[in-house]
């Protein structure tokens, strides 16, 4: 292993190059900032949650209906997040879409249907409007990663961001690694931004495989984890997410089917939707997951989604369109023997995750102000991993948002940044390379102590919850905690195996905790407490806020009419 | 901590089969994967392409689309394709 440091410093490090670090790297970049990317895959035109594509985009575009406003869209808000939105953040969010979407056309994409040479934009998720654009976007990453590149960001490949560094509340960079070549470098920044999205492999799921997940299983909540261990505020974390899938593949493709008129089905051949929802399967997804996990448990399942009475043209669109959200869903209806168009397809819940609880706008994850910016100084978030979550769309507007925010700190910041402290990262390096020392005979694999987790979080702090499960997941939790210095990594992607690993324990305990916290439901099974199954209008309308404490994960709250820039300490 | 958590390593299912004779051996699947599953030794064409971590596979796809041979087919395990798992058992345990 080599010793030595590489050193690198930069106005701007992003930790994360999916669509939210590449849309918040590029305006640093136009306003003349350094930009360096910290990304664990190989190339920024293909990496993230959409690096194979994706087919809806949701904006407003303000083409003439009042629908089509800003104005609308917010006003619907508090109904869509069941009164728990930072609606500073999510206004500011959406008023900037129609400038977002415009400005990734002029990256190159495009967003109109070839048969009508226009938008075709469609309703579905419980929005008051068609604001999904249905689109092709196979190369929607490739246009957006080629941006960043053209404009001349940097980029770490294959590189794993271990610890951001903070001094008296001001962030000044990261400890990364490659966990190809083994080297580990020393990033100084002037502002970081934390984009390496929602947190999954935290549950199980009906294949039983770890990595067959909805969303990038590589996306493990590693800037929750880091922000937190450094001292951010963190929000929304006891809401858990879930989609309907095919039963045995976890992946996208529930946008399409709803937007173009599936049907929900039980065993009994009945449309259950509209038992739960006036919209019915137009409703929210969290409302969708909840009326499917409800069927199950009344032993109405198999649950299937049934397209058998779709007109010829849309079944044509839909098999055509198929592979955009999932390139390889063909092949597995394919495998399947499966014909959507004459069969119904059976589906399940997807394996959980921290991401926005099925519910547009309302993010599991860091708390950020009006510009991204963290409760840390110069610390940035956006995408899935931020308090205001709203899809791809999303990601790339608060990106946009974060990056803008980053242009106008940066300059106000004096120059000088903190010399790095290099035996403090020497003891980070050597706390890491330890778990490639562990014996045998004492060392622990990744994939049993995520195993471990996955079961913990399934049994006793997803889709039912009470205070006793709760109480005993943490105790697991914490005892598995204790045991992450056994983890042994028998190779360097090992290793950065191991950090994700670490991330979604800390992960699921401060999604217990959060949980715990919220004694009451909210949003159907996005947190169900069964011991407190009403959702309590009075004393509620809060969020759940976790922070680092001296023993550990604490909450307090704050009432869901503040930003939650008003819990933030910091002075600039 | 449970007792299987030192069990493992069964038979692992390899969802990305690359046909050798097509093959051109040329490092793109490695390129792209997000996922650091496959390894090709750089500059090199006489070795193929190592799948070398086959559990973890995402089932995106992304080496199949950007295969220029179309060397790569992806394979799902039957798990997947006859998954028999009762739904039931995602939903949680109830404890008092």
């Amino acid at each position: 292993m080599p010793q030595k440091w590489n050193s690198l410093d930069t106005d701007v490090l992003v930790i994360g190059g999916g669509v939210a670090g590449c849309m918040a790297a590029i305006p640093a970049l136009e306003a003349g900032l350094s930009v360096v990317v910290c990304e664990k895959g190989k190339v920024l035109d293909h990496c993230g949650s959409v690096g194979c594509g994706v087919d809806h985009y949701l904006t407003i575009m303000e083409s003439g209906p009042e629908w089509d406003t800003p104005e609308f869209l917010i006003k619907h808000l508090p109904k869509l997040t069941d009164g728990i939105v930072d609606m500073a953040v999510a206004s500011r969010v959406i008023h900037e879409m129609p400038k977002v979407v415009r400005k990734i056309e002029s990256f190159g994409v495009n967003f109109k249907d070839p048969r009508f040479n226009d938008y075709y934009r469609l309703r579905s998720f419980g929005l008051p409007g068609t604001y999904h654009i249905n689109f092709d976007g196979t190369e929607f990453k490739k246009h957006i990663g080629q941006r960043v590149r053209k404009l001349k960001g940097s980029v770490l490949t294959r590189t794993m961001a271990v610890q951001i560094l903070v001094e008296d509340g001001r962030v000044y960079g990261a400890i990364v690694f490659n966990f190809r070549t083994g080297e580990w470098t020393v990033v100084r920044a002037k502002a970081v931004v934390l984009a390496a999205g929602e947190v999954n492999r935290i549950s199980l799921n009906a294949s039983g495989m770890a990595f067959d997940s909805w969303h990038c299983p590589y996306n493990t909540g590693d800037s929750q984890a880091m922000a937190y261990n450094a001292g951010a505020l963190l929000t929304n974390m006891e809401f858990v997410e879930t989609t309907i899938t095919p039963k045995g593949f976890s992946a996208q493709g529930l946008n399409a089917l709803v937007s173009e008129g599936a049907h929900f089905i039980n065993k009994s051949g009945e449309r259950f939707m509209f038992k739960y929802d006036e919209k019915g399967e137009n409703a929210r997804r969290a409302v969708i997951a909840d009326a499917v996990i409800n069927e199950y448990l009344l032993d109405n399942g198999p649950i299937y989604a049934d397209c058998r009475h779709l007109p010829e043209d849309i079944l044509d669109h839909m098999e055509a369109t198929l592979q955009i959200d999932r390139y390889t869903m063909p092949a597995f209806y394919e495998q399947k023997a499966l014909n959507f168009r004459e069969e119904p397809i059976e589906v399940s819940i997807s394996e959980l995750s921290i991401r926005r609880s099925g519910v547009y706008f309302r993010g599991s994850g860091l708390a950020v102000d009006t510009d991204g910016q963290t409760s840390i100084s110069g610390l940035f978030a956006a995408g899935d991993c931020a308090s205001v979550s709203g899809g791809i769309a999303g990601a790339a507007v608060l990106g946009h948002v974060a990056g803008e925010g980053v242009a106008s700190f940066v300059p106000k910041t004096n120059g000088s940044l903190p010399q790095i402290d290099m035996e403090t990262a020497d003891a980070i390096r050597e706390k890491a390379m330890k778990h490639m020392e562990v014996e045998k005979e004492r060392g622990l694999s990744w994939k049993a102590y995520e195993a471990e987790i996955r079961q913990t979080v399934n049994d006793y702090i997803g889709v039912r919850r009470n205070e006793a499960g709760l109480r005993h997941a943490l105790q697991t939790l914490h005892a598995l905690a204790k045991r992450e210095t056994d983890l042994k990594a028998d190779d360097l992607h090992g290793l950065m195996r191991i950090h994700e690993s670490s991330s979604i324990r800390l992960n699921a305990e401060l999604m217990a905790t959060a949980a715990l916290a919220r004694d009451e439901s909210r949003t159907g099974s996005s947190h169900y407490r069964m011991d407190h199954p009403d959702t309590d209008e009075t004393n509620w309308k809060k969020f759940v806020i976790v922070q680092k404490g001296s023993e550990g994960a604490e909450t307090t709250t704050l009432s869901a009419s503040e930003p939650l820039a008003a819990a933030f300490a910091r002075k600039n | 901590m449970s007792s299987d958590m030192k069990a493992e390593e069964q038979t692992v299912h390899n969802p990305i089969q690359i046909d050798p004779e097509t093959c051109v051996k040329c490092n793109l699947c490695d390129w792209i994967c997000p996922g650091d599953l496959i390894y090709k030794k750089e500059d090199n064409r006489e070795t193929l392409p190592v799948i070398a971590y086959p559990d973890e596979c995402w089932y995106c796809g992304l080496c199949q689309s950007i295969c220029p041979v179309d060397a790569i087919t992806v394979i799902f395990p039957d798990q997947m394709i006859n998954c028999q798992t009762d739904v039931k058992t995602l939903l949680g345990k109830v404890i008092d």
